[in-house]
């Protein structure tokens, strides 16, 4: 190996440790007893595991239920935010409106992420209490979707526009209609800007915590994130069943990170689809 | 039947497209000629429907189709990029206009088949277009087109990514292809020897006007105005300013006297002339006209020959090419294969203007000349 070699290795190694060394502490705790979970010196691996802690969190508590919440939230907030998103960046990436109007609207819509979310969070929960939706996992697909759209219109304009216009006007005079074009040709183009941003989009739904906070009270509409977090009590905090809860919110996200990783890579450097 | 444009008109800032109007026949292979941004593309893409023109109308088989959109004007377009389908097979790309139509799926198979069959290309059936040559893409490119035997073909540059050779030989085949399906073709391109060997008329354009629309012989013999003539044939079009003297019916320019009372062909204005030019009062500014090969070159001096130095000279194998300077002229000429001059050497000229061309120096127009300064006077 050069010596250029072995100092990259060297600080690969050093950086992948450094980022999987806290995951690792998560899995380990959360199968260790409560005595070893702190025990100075730290057990790394010379433990008894268990697997009361799961058992704690998912059949003795609710975890299971805000597992599902979370997942029903964010899976139904990315399809919709995937569908009126993309069908949005489509226009904007295609059609000319008079004076820059599109241009204007693609600023615009941006620009509804460059505020702190936190603001949003009483009038939303006002909007949602009149709705008489607070607390219902309806409430929060609604208010994901929302944040979820301009990253959406963003990402998928850039894909849309790197399909050549050729294409599309060769499946118009092919005979199709614009919205068949759109589905046979165009989509299946951008299939990796869709994997990419949805993965994206999944990502920032399951972990959202402080909308989920305000907006649900109870275990019908609790997500993870504030599931989780309650496990921070005034009699202690319970680290088993936290981290038992964490190990498997990672789950569905990883899997679904892999399932995608070959269209990732793809969407992810915005290489060119070139046929 | 065929194709229609009246008057069309293309408005951006500038008129891309500036009052066009061409009656293509049913069965005709059409050749919108042109250099880069003559607006010969955007008026293949108005007939498509893919752009709408500003004003005029546009007929095909008869209806006005200005208001259709692409998918129901029944054309069919070859890009020059191809367009094919990167996702989905050489067969699935053939099949796209036939499975948009909800034809039958056996149906499909066999029409997909016949047709790369024609194209010579049925053992690259299930293969992606990234795995293609250009050659072969243009081939799938095309059966796309033919598959559903639409009214017209519209092809727009689609030789100009193949390499020389390839050109050369699609050339041929597209012109047999076409001669053997009969359908109407509007073919741009930039290159005017693939409009003079495809066509069976040729529309000329520049700066979105129409300069001429006739047989590619015609264009050839009889240009038009200066930039038609410049632009066909290759190598181009000699080109000498200068003037006309009646009295002594000569040509003169910088140090040339060429007498004119031999007979030119293109003052005899025959019954099949169509652009027999105009008439002028005036013979100042006027441009002489003079394709390479009615220029004689030779290293011995001949009677009616006058002195000219050579500038260059480019062997091409089967003739070559000479440039020369006469007088203060730079002129090329074709030669005989063997002819061989060193430059800076003296070589003997002789311009045979029984084949030439004249044109207003200003505005370009062909020019006739008055029967009384070309007829050979009887001494």
């Amino acid at each position: 190996m050069r010596p250029g070699g072995f100092a990259k290795y060297f600080i690969l190694t050093v950086a992948s440790l450094a980022a999987l060394a806290p995951v690792y502490w998560l899995i380990t705790i959360s199968f260790k007893h409560e005595v070893d979970q702190f025990a100075v010196p730290p057990k790394w691996f010379s433990f008894s595991p268990t697997l009361e802690h799961y058992a704690d969190a998912f059949l003795a508590r609710s975890f299971g239920q805000y597992l599902l919440n979370s997942l029903v939230v964010a899976v139904a907030s990315t399809i919709c935010a995937l569908i009126i998103g993309s069908l949005a960046a489509y226009s904007l990436a295609r059609f000319r409106l008079p004076r820059n109007l599109d241009r204007h609207l693609a600023l615009w819509i941006l620009s509804t992420r460059m505020f702190p979310a936190i603001v949003t969070a009483v009038p939303l929960f006002l909007i949602m209490r009149d709705l008489r939706l607070v607390n219902t996992r309806l409430s929060l697909v609604i208010v994901y979707t929302g944040f979820n759209l301009p990253f959406v219109v963003w990402m998928m304009r850039g894909f849309f526009a790197e399909v050549p216009r050729d294409l599309e006007e060769a499946a118009l005079v092919d005979g199709d209609s614009r919205m068949g074009a759109l589905r046979r040709v165009v989509l299946p183009l951008v299939a990796p800007g869709l994997a990419a941003t949805a993965v994206f989009c999944l990502i920032v739904s399951w972990n959202e915590f402080l909308f989920a906070l305000v907006l649900t009270q109870t275990d019908t509409a609790m997500t993870l994130p504030v599931g989780i977090a309650g496990r921070v009590t005034q009699y202690g905090i319970k680290w088993g069943a936290m981290s038992a809860a964490a190990v498997v919110a990672m789950i569905p996200i990883l899997a679904f990170a892999m399932a995608v990783q070959k269209y990732l890579v793809r969407g992810l450097s915005l290489g060119a689809v070139k046929g | 039947m065929g194709i229609l444009l009246q008057n069309i008109t293309k408005r951006y800032a500038v008129s891309v497209v500036d009052d066009l109007s061409l009656e293509i026949n049913d069965g005709e292979f059409v050749v919108l000629l042109g250099p880069s941004g003559c607006g010969k593309t955007t008026t293949l893409r108005m007939i498509a429907g893919l752009e709408q023109p500003s004003s005029g109308e546009i007929l095909i088989d008869g209806q006005r189709v200005n208001d259709l959109p692409p998918q129901k004007r029944d054309v069919a377009m070859v890009f020059q990029s191809y367009a094919l389908y990167p996702h989905m097979t050489v067969a699935e790309n053939i099949a796209y206009p036939l499975r948009v139509r909800k034809l039958a799926p056996t149906e499909i198979q066999t029409q997909v088949n016949q047709t790369a069959a024609m194209l010579e290309i049925e053992s690259l059936l299930s293969r992606r277009p990234r795995e293609l040559s250009g050659g072969e893409r243009q081939r799938v490119a095309l059966a796309r087109a033919i598959v559903r035997h639409p009214k017209a073909f519209l092809m727009d540059e689609p030789l100009s990514n193949l390499d020389a050779k390839l050109r050369l030989q699609m050339r041929g085949e597209l012109k047999r292809l076409q001669r053997q399906l009969g359908t109407t073709t509007v073919y741009v391109t930039h290159d005017q020897a693939e409009a003079m060997t495809l066509g069976h008329r040729v529309a000329v354009m520049n700066k979105g006007q129409l300069q001429q629309f006739a047989v590619p012989l015609e264009i050839y013999r009889r240009p038009a105005n200066r930039f038609v003539a410049e632009f066909v044939g290759s190598p181009s079009m000699n080109f000498i300013d200068g003037r006309i003297d009646p009295e002594m019916r000569c040509f003169t320019a910088d140090g040339l006297r060429l007498p004119l009372d031999i007979g030119t062909t293109q003052s005899g204005a025959s019954n099949a002339d169509q652009q027999p030019g105009r008439l002028r009062s005036s013979f100042e500014e006027i441009t002489l006209g003079l394709r390479p090969e009615n220029i004689e070159v030779s290293n011995a001096q001949q009677t009616g020959m006058i002195p000219g130095t050579v500038y260059v000279t480019e062997l091409m194998g089967s003739e070559t090419f000479v440039f020369l300077d006469l007088a203060s002229q730079r002129l090329i000429a074709r030669a005989a294969s063997d002819f061989r001059a060193e430059p800076g050497a003296t070589v003997w000229v002789r311009l045979d203007l029984r084949e030439s061309h004249f044109f207003d120096q200003v505005t370009g127009d062909r020019l006739s000349l008055p029967p009384s300064i070309t007829t050979p006077q009887p001494n």
